[in-house]
């Protein structure tokens, strides 16, 4: 039997009520969750057997579940599906040995959700547009030079450029919806992560850390942005706890 | 067509889930378990997110009606 580790919680000076959340609730297979303390850390555990933790879909969504009950009266770091350990006296070495990175982390992540976001697009539709846009542009970069004019490599050469030019086109046109939600989110004091280009489909894959109390002006600006790029398609997910934010690798 | 806005968007949710179980979060070095489980999960990640994608561009050709989704 080992011990499975779903958060590192901050519980200061009160672990009691920590303890008191804990005793209502269930992790993976309807094992008992505790606490294994360090100072005003607390590692939320319960007892597993390693053949018994299979990372399938009703085990990930139970893990979750418990780290967003946790979530809602604790500031956390959540762990990584499957951090198993196999004693109580193990955690609490390792609580000790990171116990400052691990207070850092907590504080940055203190009274805020993660939230995440993703815009996607119809790709075709979206480049026929941006190229539409900038047809003149295209068509003086595509002339021929009179040295191609009838060289079997014009047409090859005259496609590469507009690619490119497509790619540029692209790129700058989700480079500008980045800049008016950077606008938006700078207002929210918000931290925020920005993957371009995810997918063909995926034009921006972002997550952001805010105040919890901000959730409401995040929603409004998220509206205002789809309103603007009404051929865009925005989803917005969250509130999470904050696992985007926890960058620490713990020994 | 409203109802198949929430239908993606609880599937996008769930996928965002479980990428932030798995993939995200405190590591712990040396003790991570990987069970033989993953390769049905990803499989199914990969229908689910295709199937999500699929369904928005149907939506698009259409007034485009998504809105923030939030909470599970």
């Amino acid at each position: 039997m080992e011990m499975m580790i779903y958060a590192l919680a901050s519980v200061k000076k009160n672990p009691e009520k920590l303890n008191m959340l804990l005793s209502r609730m269930k992790g993976i297979s309807g094992a008992g969750i505790y606490a294994v303390n360090f100072n005003e850390i607390s590692a939320v555990v319960s007892d597993i057997n390693r053949a018994d933790l299979i990372a399938d879909r009703s085990n990930a969504l139970e893990y979750a579940e418990v780290i967003e009950t946790l979530a809602q009266q604790f500031t956390l770091l959540p762990m990584r599906f499957g951090s198993l350990m196999e004693s109580t006296e193990a955690i609490i070495k390792m609580l000790e040995r990171n116990y400052n990175e691990i207070q850092h982390n907590l504080q940055k992540v203190e009274s805020k959700w993660e939230f995440g976001l993703k815009i996607f697009c119809d790709p075709e539709k979206l480049k026929a547009e941006l190229m539409a846009k900038s047809e003149a542009d295209i068509k003086t970069s595509a002339k021929p030079t009179p040295e191609t004019r009838n060289s079997v490599y014009r047409d090859y050469v005259n496609n590469k450029l507009k690619e490119h030019r497509l790619e540029e086109l692209i790129l700058t046109y989700v480079d500008s919806v980045i800049a008016e939600l950077t606008g938006h989110l700078a207002r929210l004091n918000a931290v925020n992560k920005f993957k371009k280009m995810a997918t063909a489909s995926t034009i921006i894959d972002a997550v952001f850390l805010l105040d919890k109390d901000k959730k409401g002006e995040l929603i409004q600006a998220v509206e205002a942005l789809q309103k603007h790029y009404a051929g865009l398609n925005f989803v917005l997910t969250g509130p999470w706890p904050p696992y985007n934010f926890v960058e620490i690798t713990i020994k | 067509m409203h109802d198949n806005v929430i239908d993606q968007s609880k599937d996008i949710t769930i996928l965002e889930l479980l990428d932030r179980v798995l993939n995200k979060g405190v590591i712990l070095t040396g003790d991570i378990v990987i069970s033989v489980a993953d390769i049905d999960l990803v499989y199914l990640g990969v229908k689910l997110m295709l199937s999500s994608v699929e369904t928005m561009e149907q939506i698009r050709s259409g007034k485009p009606i998504i809105k923030p989704i939030l909470g599970k």
